[in-house]
């Protein structure tokens, strides 16, 4: 959009429509300073808080979701009003400039020649082409100019840095708009169903390997899965630790795994035995024969007692699988918690009866994550654009450079302008040295 | 130096010993340096050698404790740190020797605070006992076993050199600018007075400060981007909001706004050093106060 202007002498400039106004100020670098600004100033605020605390009540919030998308448009808007004139400055650059305009360039030099030949800017042209820029002659207002560039391409550095953030936001909004993320698991024979994603997941094996620094380490755990969706596979595979199942842009991840004991219950009056029943972590199992429950505190599969006298595992070997369990009450009330070891059957004593308890077996469990982000591709462009942008904007210094011959000085004016300012003064001590070295001085 | 990895005597002595050494020559440099500032330049080029031959030591020390915990060590606060300062050095010692013997004096800002961040590793958990940096040699948990590892490590350490070369050019700017609203205090004391001499001009130390800053912004993006992309094969999601993730952005922020008022609104002098000073600050918290004063998944950190 042009000011309109009627050029007449003491005339103000007319005022800029309201409309655009507020589109300058939507696109500004003081908005996005102050909304980035703001944003840190926020993330600093959030960190004091506990992290699910902060993501129910910051984060996620409707203000917070709303800067965010504020900071968006004020890229965008900034993307697009800069794209137009970056796109001339690559592809038309202005190469004819009046002498006053090279005099006021960040630095400008006029370099007095003895001696000034047929045709003084030959030299100059060769010497901006010896400092590595692209040269061309223009007809100025005041005569020739020669004009010299070189990393052009450097402008378009803060438009890609740009639109890749754009990309990189659009596409975590794209993802949490069509994604989601549950949880699932289970021991080797189960599955779990993820509606979500329209299928169900078997689980055939669950294997453990200890590192080679030995079982105190904690092991991988690699679990094989089965996906299918109406009877028919469409995925089969391993998954460990960094080794995700992908498909359809969902991902199973390895999250953590579990012990799993195997418990039999037996009636000492009846002789009646239950089980095996495979149990988690704070599972608890409804007896029926004595109307209460066995509660499963932990699994410890390298038993010890700590200085406190607490139960602890010395390693993840499973040297003395002990299991750490409670009788509980229909109304709450609780027996002291015991101990349980492989393959020992223990009698206890309850309100109800006595009951036996035996550990008989164990096994593993994994927990996944599973999670689909459609955004994924965006974000992976979004993120090489935006080394990429940082690169061109940072590391491939746009420089232009003109140069012009005053006859009656005898001088030559050279004016350059670059965001790399000790590189341009560097230049122009070269281009300098060589105008001098052509002109024999 | 207890740890789950068994350690051949002999190499823990030669990584014990390359450790002592390189600390006790980058305190030589700092040294070095000094002296230099003040009017002495025949110890600049000294204290430059000086400090090649500790990064050489470094080096070796970084070689060892890889061959000692067979992995790459960039794992915890100890070897963290190490890689952190052998990094900030190294940057350093590229810009002065493309530089030249110019930029003599931003090594006289710049190795106190490596030595800074060498007493966090060895003199400030012996003084508080709250801070504890284990040398031990431990094996990686499963969790750190990627590939991405080495990249968000190498990219994070990269990014901290140049923010700390950047913090230490905004000092030398704030001690140039600070002697030359005293000109009672450089006459009086021609010590001073040296000092005031060799610090470059607040223009070329903002170019210098505006380049490394670039230098670690560019890196630092690096950084939160592999942690994401890491983040979504270990955890299943890019960002979790976890607070190290926060503070890295934090500071990526902090540096943004500097770059851009640089840029685009012009900003020079006391309001673009102060900008860097945040950054700065916002890195070491990212390090530190992050370990020490919140939780969050980056424990191992």
């Amino acid at each position: 959009m042009v000011r309109e202007n009627t050029g007449l002498p003491g005339q103000p400039d007319a005022p800029e429509s309201p409309l655009r106004q507020i589109l300058k100020f939507l696109s500004s670098m003081q908005l996005g300073i102050i909304l980035l600004l703001l944003l840190a100033a926020i993330s600093v605020y959030a960190t004091t808080k506990e992290m699910n605390v902060a993501i129910g009540s910051i984060y996620t919030s409707w203000w917070f979701v709303g800067i965010m998308a504020f900071t968006a448009l004020n890229l965008f808007l900034c993307t697009v009003e800069r794209a137009g004139p970056i796109w001339r400055q690559v592809f038309k650059p202005s190469r004819a400039v009046t002498v006053e305009a090279i005099k006021r360039m960040p630095s400008h030099r006029a370099i007095k020649v003895s001696r000034v030949g047929s045709d003084p800017l030959e030299a100059a042209a060769g010497a901006l082409a010896v400092g590595g820029l692209r040269v061309s002659t223009q007809e100025g207002p005041d005569g020739t100019v020669v004009f010299g560039e070189a990393g052009r391409f450097g402008h378009f550095g803060s438009l890609i840095t740009h639109i890749s953030i754009l990309l990189i936001l659009l596409g975590a909004m794209y993802g949490a708009l069509t994604g989601f993320e549950t949880r699932g698991g289970g021991y080797a024979g189960e599955s779990f169903n993820v509606p979500e994603g329209r299928f169900q997941a078997a689980i055939s094996k669950v294997t453990m390997e200890y590192m080679p620094e030995g079982p105190q380490v904690r092991p991988r755990v690699i679990s094989e899965v089965t996906v299918t969706r109406d009877g028919r596979v469409i995925k089969q595979g391993k998954i460990a630790i960094n080794e995700p199942l992908r498909f359809e842009g969902i991902s199973i991840y390895h999250s953590t795994f579990l012990w799993v004991p195997h418990l039999t219950i037996t009636n000492p009056d009846t002789g009646r035995t239950e089980g095996p029943v495979k149990l988690y972590d704070h599972d608890r199992y409804f007896y029926r024969d004595r109307e209460l429950y066995i509660h499963t505190l932990a699994f410890f599969p390298d038993f010890t007692m700590n200085h406190q006298g607490m139960p602890t595992s010395r390693s993840y070997a499973t040297n003395r699988p002990v299991l750490a369990y409670q009788v509980v009450y229909p109304g709450g009330t609780k027996e002291p918690w015991g101990l349980l070891e492989l393959n020992k059957p223990l009698t206890v004593e309850t309100k109800n009866g006595p009951l036996e308890l035996t550990m008989v077996g164990f096994e593993n469990a994994a927990v996944y994550s599973i999670s689909r982000n459609l955004g994924r591709p965006w974000l992976f462009t979004g993120s090489v654009l935006l080394i990429l942008g940082l690169y061109m904007s940072f590391f491939l210094f746009p420089r232009q450079v003109y140069a012009a011959f005053d006859a009656k000085s005898t001088s030559y004016l050279v004016g350059g302008r670059s965001r790399n300012k000790l590189g341009l003064e560097q230049l122009m001590d070269r281009i300098e040295e060589e105008i001098r070295k052509r002109k024999g001085e | 130096m207890g740890g789950l990895i068994q350690v051949d005597p002999t190499n823990l002595m030669i990584e014990k010993t390359l450790f002592t050494l390189s600390c006790l020559i980058y305190l030589l440099a700092a040294v070095g340096y000094t002296v230099n500032v003040f009017g002495k330049k025949e110890w600049g080029g000294f204290a430059a050698n000086t400090l090649r031959v500790a990064l050489l030591v470094h080096t070796g020390f970084l070689v060892m404790r890889a061959v000692n915990v067979s992995r790459v060590p960039f794992v915890g606060h100890y070897e963290f740190g190490n890689l952190f300062i052998w990094a900030t050095v190294l940057v350093y010692v590229w810009t002065e020797w493309r530089l030249k013997d110019k930029y003599h004096a931003v090594g006289a800002f710049l190795m106190p605070v490596v030595v800074a961040y060498i007493a966090y590793l060895t003199v400030i958990p012996a003084l508080f006992a709250r801070i504890t940096v284990s040398s031990a040699h431990n094996p990686l948990p499963p969790v750190l076993q990627s590939f991405w590892l080495k990249f968000h490590v190498s990219s994070s350490v990269m990014g901290y050199a140049g923010f700390s070369l950047a913090f230490a050019t905004a000092l030398m700017w704030l001690a140039r600018t600070g002697l030359e609203s005293r000109p009672d205090l450089l006459k009086a004391s021609p010590f001073i007075n040296k000092l005031a001499v060799s610090l470059p001009r607040q223009k070329t130390l903002e170019e210098y400060m505006y380049r490394a800053s670039v230098f670690g912004f560019l890196f630092q993006t690096v950084m939160i981007i592999t942690g994401a992309i890491w983040a979504d094969a270990s955890w299943g999601r890019y960002w979790g909001w976890d607070p190290k993730e926060m503070w890295s952005l934090i500071t990526w922020f902090v540096f943004a706004v500097y770059l851009h008022a640089r840029f685009t609104r012009g900003w020079h002098g006391k309001r673009t050093v102060m900008l860097v000073m945040v950054g700065w600050v916002t890195m070491m918290f990212t390090w530190l106060g992050v370990a020490w004063l919140l939780s969050g998944i980056h424990s191992f950190g």
